[in-house]
């Protein structure tokens, strides 16, 4: 009789003879055994708190930590020595630590904070930003600060991988808790101190070993004894396994193993391969080059960093600012446009011009008042060229071109460089016809006076720049070295912006609060082309030139180069004049949302209003997840490849849409069928795995038999009409021209599993697999 | 299963530090990369040395009596002795054990540790409930390496035996009145000194003879010390004869218990008796005399080894055909569910 008048019954090794119970009162060592998980938490605790301080360099009482993190790695282990004791224990410990806690929180506090700012730190000087919020410490002594932080991730840690190691030896929940903090400075290529290296990895690994051996837990269920062995099997079986539980001695010697190998491991890699000449030539990974855009918006602006306020084409929101965290493109046509190409320069498509900037507000408020004026549509310049054009002027030219717009959330209206404005647009065959009159770059035949302005040809609100945004302007004023004319200025800024700020489409929200442009050239120092349009016209106001901002389609030539010809149709009816490239013809060119685009236009005196683009090129890829990693691999979702694959002589056209339907659709069900079939296989082979365990010695060998019956039916049509044992056992015999002599044991072994209730034996199930395997071999041979 | 699980897992945590080397390119995942490579390999060949050198043996640890007895707890002492300087966390032994005589076998894995440098010793406290020869054999010992990953398994044959007298119980005695009715005139004779016996031969006085069998005229007529040699008619009358039929365990535990009782009893008391059985190996009749405790046991450990047989009679069927000398015998048999002690004419 047990305690608690439980009746521990025999167990039976066979028939007549009983094992005796003392087997199972033998009594191991507990406490040894919890020390031995206590410092396995030790060293994953310790360990990994080592290895983050150590990667990023942060002093700090290192002696006391060991100690007081062993101490109570060590207690916290023997919590589960007793329920009661863990129950009281834990309890016990809450209420010291909660104390402690409360005490010391001004410590704590500015420990945290001191971390969390030399980890930013050493972010900025990674990503090469300057960051500025940085959270105060109340104190100043770091080195204490910092010890106490240590001592407080140590104890939570402690109690935390306490219950992962001592109950279930969780290596794994252990490492994910442990290292997910300590990606950080992996990610900022800070690598940790040896010692630390070893504990981490030699906690983990001795917790891993004692996983797989299963005979790490002095307590099985929430009963706590410490029996040596205990019957180990299902409930109704007879021959139940006799398992120890554990054994210190051995748990202890398998530790000392293990950390004998992670430490040799570790010196040898760490001798031929040092952490410090590790990275020599190491040229960067573009999947984790990817991820810095979005690691510094992090840093800088936070979560909220990454998501998008408001819907926008390309980045384009009519004048609004800043709500976009990264511009993400969905390639579809927003308009579509016929032109005759004239020019190697990109022609641009104007819907929105932004002559006000409202500081904090971000945002520009457009011309609309200036209508009346008519000092916006550029009405001067384009006179100036339909007279040359008409008067004979070798670079005059006139042309037409069709625009029909696709998407409805595009603007209504459109002009280019240089048009009237024609308040009645009006359709012709699905399009909007813009006349527009071209000047060439280098033509000085059209120089624009002020006489063909009915009043001044800017106003001073082209020239304001918002007392706010004044010093970041000036910030970047005073960086350049200002020479020549304002042709030069536009160059010299771009050049600016070039090597100073990159471009990029995932600049981050600009934080509430903060001004676009300043947050643009003085925190976050990169952006799309919003961003250094907007801050290219306050520069340019500021140096006394007149700018605006404006909003649109940027059409390149490339683009003409892969549009699709219109056919039926005569190049004298959309085009007249002087061509850079000579006669062409009308193409249609798809314009997507990758096309919008933001620029400036200066006012250059004898030359007017000019469009200037200082956006910088980006060499970053527009490559925002998996399906646009596909899209460009297999090259079909490329729009500037025209909107459709041409085959052959037929002039068959496929539209890229369908061939990507067709792709997805193809892969989906290639997939689908792997998926299918490895599941399906998996499936059946776990299911026979599962049957084979459950089987007597006679189903195992009517099992396999039966397995290689099966294969011997797909590849001999003749066996397939053999339907019992002996029938097929003769068969597979008489092809193998082998000897008969065992043939009937090997019948009547199969029969007697088959169908009688007598148990076969071991060398009889051997006896048949053997036979099976020769048999098969020669079978193989005789094929 | 369980190490393809395990396989499985550690493959995935590989590929998981794999994408994160590859993304990272740091020095710690490096290190984590060589160590996964590593690790298994070490573990795998460390098991394979255990393997190599592990040796098994065992003894019976009741160094002091060679006998154990039923119901009565004896030790088995399982030896795995690993010389290498490497621990294993789990050995599992295949031991078969088996009551030979009754034809009963179980099989238990026994899982256990290896210490390095010493190996495990396992004591296995048994206690036989029926009598026999109870033998327990190591079949093979399986190691699994320390990351679990593959078990290793060593065939090994092993065995060691104990020989189980039956309990000595005195209620087995009551239940067998004809037992008691046909002793009790031989038993009260030869506790008196009559000799009922015959005089067989006369020979030279061999030291240790009993002195009532001095043939004391012939002795004095000869100068020299002669003596009877008798043939008792008790030791005719004391012929134990148990059925060894394997048919039902019960009963022939019964019959076992019942015979070990009656010789016992008989031995104490001085009384020589001759057990006799029918050898179904050699087919013929074992006869064993006894006068001492030793003896007893001698003879029952021979006759464990002996194989049981299908009829309750066949002992007695072919006695006076075999030994027609023999006038009388006490027949131990199983019928009816319960154990019968008879004294049978054989005629």
């Amino acid at each position: 009789m047990a305690k608690n008048n439980q009746v521990i019954e025999d167990t039976y090794l066979c028939s007549g003879v009983k094992l005796g119970k003392d087997f199972f009162e033998k009594k191991e060592n507990r406490i040894l055994t919890l020390f031995l998980k206590g410092i396995i938490v030790y060293l994953i605790s310790m360990g990994s708190i080592g290895f983050y301080m150590s990667a990023l360099d942060i002093r700090y009482n290192e002696f006391l930590c060991h100690i007081l993190i062993f101490v109570t790695a060590i207690l916290s282990a023997f919590l589960y020595y007793r329920l009661l004791v863990e129950n009281l224990g834990y309890l016990l410990l809450f209420a010291v630590f909660g104390m402690l806690v409360f005490n010391f929180r001004p410590y704590i506090n500015s420990g945290f904070y001191a971390i969390v700012n030399i980890t930013t730190d050493a972010a900025a000087q990674y990503f090469n930003i300057d960051i500025q919020k940085l959270y105060t410490e109340q104190i100043e002594d770091r080195y204490v600060t910092i010890t106490f932080v240590c001592l407080f991730i140590g104890i939570v840690l402690d109690v935390l991988l306490n219950v992962f190691i001592s109950r279930r030896m969780q290596y794994f929940n252990s490492l994910f808790t442990v290292m997910g903090l300590n990606l950080i400075p992996l990610y900022l290529i800070l690598e940790p101190d040896m010692m630390y290296v070893i504990m981490l990895l030699g906690g983990i690994c001795m917790a891993y070993v004692l996983k797989s051996s299963r005979h790490y837990s002095p307590q099985m269920n929430v009963k706590r004894n410490d029996n040596i062995y205990s019957e180990k099997g299902k409930k109704k079986q007879t021959n139940k396994q006799l398992s120890y539980v554990y054994n210190v001695k051995a748990l202890g010697q398998a530790c000392a193993t293990t950390m004998i190998v992670v430490i040799t491991v570790v010196v040898i890699v760490s001798a031929f391969k040092p952490k410090e000449r590790f990275n020599v030539g190491y040229e960067g990974n573009k999947y984790k080059d990817l991820t810095i855009a979005g690691m510094t918006t992090l840093l800088i602006d936070g979560i909220q960093g990454f998501f998008n306020q408001e819907e926008h084409i390309g980045g384009m929101q009519h004048g609004q600012l800043g709500n976009v965290s990264s511009v993400k493109l969905d390639h579809e046509t927003d308009l579509k446009m016929q032109i005759t190409p004239y020019s190697f320069d990109t022609i641009y498509l104007k819907s929105f011009t932004g002559v006000e900037y409202v500081p904090y507000a971000n945002e520009w408020v457009d011309v609309r008042h200036l209508y009346d004026e008519g000092m916006w549509q550029q009405t001067p310049e384009a006179n100036e060229l339909m007279n040359g054009y008409v008067e004979g002027d070798p670079w005059g030219a006139k042309g037409t071109l069709m625009l029909d717009i696709i998407d409805s959330s595009c603007a209504d209206t459109y002009t280019t460089y240089y048009s009237f404005w024609d308040d009645n647009w009006t359709e012709t065959n699905g399009y909007f016809p813009i006349e527009y009159y071209p000047r060439f770059s280098g033509s000085d035949t059209v120089m624009i006076s002020s006489d063909y302005y009915e009043g001044t040809p800017y106003t001073q609100e082209d020239l304001y720049v918002p007392e706010e945004n004044k010093e970041a302007v000036r910030y970047v004023i005073d960086q350049i070295e200002w020479t020549g004319n304002e042709e030069n200025y536009v160059k010299l800024l771009k050049e600016y912006f070039q090597d100073n700020i990159p471009y990029t489409i995932r600049p981050g929200r600009t934080p509430r609060k903060k001004d676009f442009v300043n947050y643009f050239l003085l925190d976050n120092k990169k952006g799309y082309c919003s961003h250094f349009a907007t801050a290219a016209v306050l520069i340019f106001r500021e140096m006394g030139i007149p700018a605006r901002y404006v909003e649109g389609y940027a059409v390149s030539y490339n683009q003409f180069e892969n549009g699709e010809l219109v056919e039926d149709t005569k190049y004298s009816d959309y085009y007249d004049g002087y061509s850079e490239l000579g006669e062409t013809a009308l193409i249609e060119v798809n314009i997507t949302d990758a096309d919008a685009h933001a620029w400036c236009e200066i006012f250059i005196t004898g030359e007017g209003w000019i469009p200037v683009d200082v956006t910088p090129a980006g060499e970053e890829e527009e490559v925002s997840d998996f399906w646009e990693m596909f899209e460009e691999t297999i090259g079909s979702n490329n729009e500037d490849d025209g909107d459709a694959l041409d085959i052959g002589i037929i002039n068959f056209k496929i539209p890229n849409k369908l061939i990507k339907i067709v792709c997805y659709v193809a892969l989906s069900i290639v997939a689908l069928i792997i998926i299918f079939i490895c599941g399906r296989y998996g499936v059946r082979g776990v299911i026979y795995l599962t049957k084979y365990k459950k089987a007597t010695i006679n189903d195992k060998l009517v099992m396999k038999y039966a397995a290689y019956c099966k294969r011997l039916k797909k590849k001999n049509k003749d066996f397939r009409e053999y339907i019992n044992y002996r029938e097929q056992i003769e068969y597979i015999a008489s092809r193998t021209d082998s000897s008969f002599s065992d043939k009937e044991k090997v019948i009547a072994i199969l029969e007697k599993a088959g169908f009688s209730n007598t148990a076969i034996n071991e060398q009889e199930q051997q006896c048949v697999l053997d036979w099976i395997s020769n048999h098969s071999r020669l079978l193989k041979e005789a094929n | 299963m369980e190490n393809i699980i395990r396989t499985i897992g550690y493959a995935l945590l590989f590929i998981i530090n794999a994408l994160l080397f590859y993304f990272l390119h740091s020095h710690f995942t490096f290190i984590v990369m060589v160590l996964m490579i590593v690790a298994p390999i070490i573990s795998i060949v460390l098991a394979l040395v255990v393997r190599r050198f592990v040796t098994v043996n065992i003894s019976n640890t009741d160094k002091s009596y060679h006998f154990g007895r039923q119901h009565e707890e004896a030790f088995f002492e399982i030896k795995v002795n690993n010389p290498t300087p490497f621990v294993c966390l789990e050995a599992k032994l295949k031991v078969k054990i088996k009551n030979t005589f009754f034809k009963t076998e179980g099989e238990r894995i026994i899982d256990m540790p290896l210490h390095a440098f010493k190996g495990y010793t396992l004591e296995l406290p048994i206690i036989p409930t029926l009598p026999g020869i109870v033998s327990i054999e190591v079949a093979s010992l399986t190691i699994k390496d320390l990351m679990g990953f593959k078990y290793f398994k060593k065939n090994i044959e092993v065995s060691n035996e104990l020989v189980v007298m039956p309990c000595l119980v005195n209620e087995n005695l009551s239940k067998l009145p004809e037992f008691e009715q046909g002793m009790l005139e031989s038993e009260e004779s030869s506790k008196k000194g009559n000799d009922f016996s015959d005089v067989h031969d006369i020979r030279e006085y061999i030291p240790g003879d009993k002195l009532m069998s001095i043939h004391w005229k012939l002795s004095a007529k000869r100068d020299i010390l002669m003596v009877k040699d008798r043939v008792s008619m008790s030791d005719r009358q004391m012929v134990i004869l148990p059925e060894l039929c394997g048919e039902n365990n019960y009963l022939l535990e019964g019959v076992l218990a019942a015979t070990y009782a009656i010789i016992t009893s008989l031995i104490k008391d001085k009384t020589t008796v001759r057990l006799m059985y029918w050898s179904s190996k050699r087919y013929e009749y074992e006869n064993i005399k006894l006068d001492y405790k030793e003896e007893l046991d001698e003879a029952f450990a021979k006759m464990f080894y002996e194989d049981t047989y299908v009829g309750y009679d066949e002992a007695s069927i072919n006695m006076a055909s075999v030994n027609p000398e023999l006038k009388a015998y006490a027949h131990v048999y199983g019928d009816g569910g319960r154990v019968v002690v008879t004294i049978r004419e054989n005629v």
